[in-house]
């Protein structure tokens, strides 16, 4: 078997024991609301509270408003979509944003002293929580006629998300190169740029790929999340806390949002996984020597 | 010369150009604090507001405590199962790796359905799922991947699973351990701290932060943010110091996150 | 001190094999032959080195005897017992090319794991692993961590754990691979001093031909596809010294060996006993 087919083929192994793990949640949840028929639970097992699996399910059919054409899982569908562009174009940005500072920073030493510990820093400021301020700050810029809408400080905060982590691993994959291949290069008198695309690079892509997959899944959360607490229309997290409103009359449509946010994720994350094999597929199967 | 450069000044001297960069331009400008507040007026507001603000990074804190606590042992404790039994693992690790690009914060309105909406209980079981995930995944790696040498060797010695557990793959897991706390820690914060935009008590620094904005008391709003990152800051150095205290000084032990 | 006796039918015998055959991957398109029809016999007290091209088999033989594979056909006696027995008795230590110690653990501790797992008390630990110590000349390193020590100071710490409970038997898989040819030479001193001192039997496997006519009572040649033994070598150099391995009788031995090794190099015959004596 061709290493790709291998790859798939334990992929689908992966999947399958993910689908496992899916049902028996769903035969847990079951699980629990019969016992909280029984006897009194620390929470709510209501119908309201904790929906049966098959009133979810049947969410997905139900129009989305009474007398309206689309259904929820229509609504869902174009929601996550949307999500999903804004999510693209924060990973763009913040990927770009990720490598330029790797760069700079592996090329000169104080950058990387002087900056590191602030990319760090960066992590710790909860910048989901400031997307108010974001969007404050953001409604009062112009670029010339461009106008900068809400949907620019989501993908804003995705990117600031999302720029983080692909520029720690970027870093430590341009610093991989073993001192003997430097050397190497250095006997053939090659120029910095030309050691960083033809040795610094390649090396790079065993640190670089997890790494995408880090900030692929901090894009879509901070889409998301930023979504909640912007109030952004059109996404997938504004139709949440929509639904969630709803739980009285309609318990089942919050659960269809949620799993309309997490199948974006799982999108997302299949898609890396694509990239994954196409990067990686003429590297030997333990990294490089 | 590369080592005459330090650690110390050169973080400083970035920090110190761009608050002053940053201080100029509101000046020059004359930015209105709606737009880009000060760092004078920030530090102002933080300094007169600041039993507030404590008070507010307590609760906050408090929160991402109870979830750090909770997830950690339920990381532990399924990273355990997951290396006693294959199928756990089986069954965990391709959920683990999908579940992470899912927004879990997005599960607090159905905790606060299930749970009372008034209590912290919500915020802190959202916040104890997100923890857990880092800590399962590393320590579940910590506990596997043990050198097959000293594999060999304890089988040799006639070890049972159990002392196998005890006397090599739990001290071979440690530093997996500290990488995943590492990353849960500031995290615990953030996950408290946005939970609070969905409903319940109002005391802590993200529904301030919230409320500050709306108020467009922006200077007060980023006193808060500092909080909330100093709040951060101090989860995570505590985790140094604790990984400081538990293991010696190693050599160029490889870990990864 | 003497070694102890274990087998009460044939005292002198340390490991009894015949008719061994162990194959990898059966059925399946890489299928390999790692041992066939292998036969020896090592009486108490005697140090034996396994020596071959890659894939001769004789590190699996050695995981063999040590239960650590298991095999397919023939039959495995250590001391007169089956491997498994002898494995869960503690009758053998075991010292791999890797020093494998424990970095959590310091030089003392790493020693004294053999003993807390056979659950000796903390005085008598510390005792041992005090002596022990001694033997490998590391006595002042006794609280230093591994990574502190070099390759050769590792390896030492190695042999003196595969010592700790004072087993009869002990196995070695090329310990000396990966040290610098100086390095080596002391040590392989050093462990025939603790051979004269313990009365150990030793079973060494090696990819260098000086190594094992050096420290050996008898070589043990090899050769893969299938993994047979193809010729045993008495070497009979008596007590060693600083000029044993510049000697004539040394050198003979050496191409004694290289001839056997070279010999069954392209040879596709079954396996043919050959048994020479210098």
């Amino acid at each position: 078997m061709s290493a790709t087919r291998e790859r798939i083929a334990k992929g689908s192994v992966s999947l399958l024991w993910a689908l496992a793990g899916i049902a028996l949640i769903a035969i847990m949840w079951e699980l629990t609301k019969f016992v909280g028929t029984l006897i009194e639970l620390p929470f709510n097992t209501s119908d309201q509270a904790m929906p049966h699996v098959w009133t979810m399910l049947s969410g997905f059919t139900v129009p989305e408003v009474r007398g309206s054409e689309t259904t929820v899982f229509q609504a869902v569908v174009s929601a996550a979509s949307y999500s999903f562009t804004l999510a693209l174009g924060g990973f763009v940005i913040g990927v770009t944003v990720g490598l330029i500072l790797a760069i700079v920073m592996q090329r000169f030493l104080f950058m990387e002293r002087g900056l590191l510990p602030f990319v760090i820093a960066s992590q710790t400021v909860p910048l989901i929580a400031l997307a108010p301020l974001i969007v404050g700050i953001g409604n009062q810029i112009s670029f010339g006629p461009v106008q900068w809408s809400t949907t620019y400080s989501v993908m804003f905060i995705a990117a600031y998300l999302a720029f983080f982590p692909l520029s720690i691993g970027a870093l430590r994959g341009l610093h991989a190169p073993s001192p003997t291949s430097l050397e190497l290069m250095r006997s053939y008198a090659a120029s910095n740029n030309k050691v960083l695309w033809k040795l610094r690079f390649p090396s790079s892509i065993p640190y670089l790929v997890p790494a995408l997959k880090v900030s692929a899944a901090a894009s879509v959360v901070g889409t998301v999340v930023a979504e909640i607490s912007t109030g952004v229309r059109g996404g997938i997290g504004r139709l949440m806390v929509e639904y969630a409103r709803e739980t009285t009359s309609q318990p089942a449509k919050v659960y269809v949002a949620v799993f309309g946010a997490i199948a974006l994720g799982l999108v997302v994350a299949a898609v890396i996984a694509a990239v994954d094999v196409l990067l990686t597929r003429n590297l030997p199967k333990k990294g490089l020597t | 010369m590369n080592t005459k450069l330090g650690y110390v000044w050169p973080p400083i001297l970035v920090a110190t150009i761009f608050l002053g960069g940053w201080q100029l331009l509101v000046v020059v400008q004359d930015l209105k604090p709606f737009l880009l507040p000060a760092p004078s007026l920030i530090a102002s507001e933080f300094s007169s507001g600041a039993t507030l603000m404590w008070g507010a990074a307590y609760y906050t804190a408090t929160t991402a405590f109870l979830g750090l606590i909770f997830g950690t042992v339920l990381g532990l404790i399924t990273a355990l199962l997951a290396q006693r039994f294959i199928t756990v693992d089986k069954l965990a690790a391709p959920l683990a790796a999908g579940l992470a690009t899912v927004p879990i914060i997005a599960l607090t309105p159905i905790l606060n359905n299930m749970f009372n909406i008034t209590s912290r209980t919500p915020r802190v079981l959202v916040t104890a799922i997100i923890v857990l995930f880092p800590i399962f995944v590393n320590v579940t790696r910590g506990l596997i991947q043990v050198n097959a040498t000293q594999l060999e060797l304890m089988r040799s010695l006639n070890a049972t699973p159990r002392t196998t557990l005890r006397v090599l793959r739990v001290p071979n897991a440690i530093p997996f351990f500290f990488t995943g706390l590492k990353i849960a820690a500031p995290l615990a914060v953030i996950a408290a701290l946005v939970a609070e935009y969905f409903g319940g008590p109002q005391q802590g620094l993200g529904s301030r932060i919230a409320s500050a904005a709306a108020n467009t008391a922006y200077g007060r709003a980023w006193a808060y943010v500092l909080a909330a990152i100093i709040t951060g800051l101090i989860f995570y150095l505590a985790i140094i110091a604790l990984e400081r205290l538990v293991t010696p000084r190693t050599a160029q032990v490889t870990t990864t996150a | 001190m003497t070694p102890t006796q274990l087998d009460s039918k044939n005292p002198g015998s340390a490991l009894a094999i015949s008719g061994l055959s162990k194959v990898f991957n059966v059925g399946n398109p890489n299928e390999v032959t790692a041992l066939s029809d292998v036969h020896l016999d090592v009486h108490t007290g005697e140090f034996i080195s396994l020596i071959g091209p890659s894939g001769c088999g004789k590190s699996t033989l050695l995981r063999v005897i040590g239960d650590l594979t298991a095999f397919d056909s023939g039959s495995v006696q250590v001391a007169g017992k089956s491997p498994e027995e002898a494995r869960k008795e503690r009758l053998y230590g075991i010292a791999f090319q890797q020093a494998a110690l424990f970095d959590w653990r310091t030089v003392t501790r790493n020693i004294e794991l053999p003993l807390e797992l056979a659950g000796w008390q903390k005085s008598q630990r510390q005792e041992r692993s005090a002596e022990l110590l001694d033997m490998v000349q590391l006595s002042d390193f006794a609280h230093h961590r591994p990574w502190e020590l070099s390759g050769g100071m590792q390896q030492r710490v190695a042999i003196a754990r595969s010592l700790a409970v004072d087993p009869p038997l002990l196995l070695m898989d090329e310990p000396f691979g990966a040290l610098d040819e100086m390095t080596r030479e002391r040590m392989q001193n050093e462990l025939l001093k603790i051979r004269m001192e313990t009365g150990k039997t030793i079973v060494f496997v090696t990819h260098s031909i000086p190594e094992a006519v050096y420290l050996s009572d008898r070589v043990v040649v090899m050769s893969p596809r299938p993994g047979r033994i193809t010729a045993e070598i008495e070497v009979n150099l008596g007590d060693r010294n600083e000029m044993t391995r510049e000697s004539d009788h040394f050198f003979r031995c050496v191409t004694s060996v290289r001839e056997a090794l070279r010999v069954h190099d392209t040879s596709n015959s079954t396996s043919s006993s050959h048994r020479g004596e210098i």
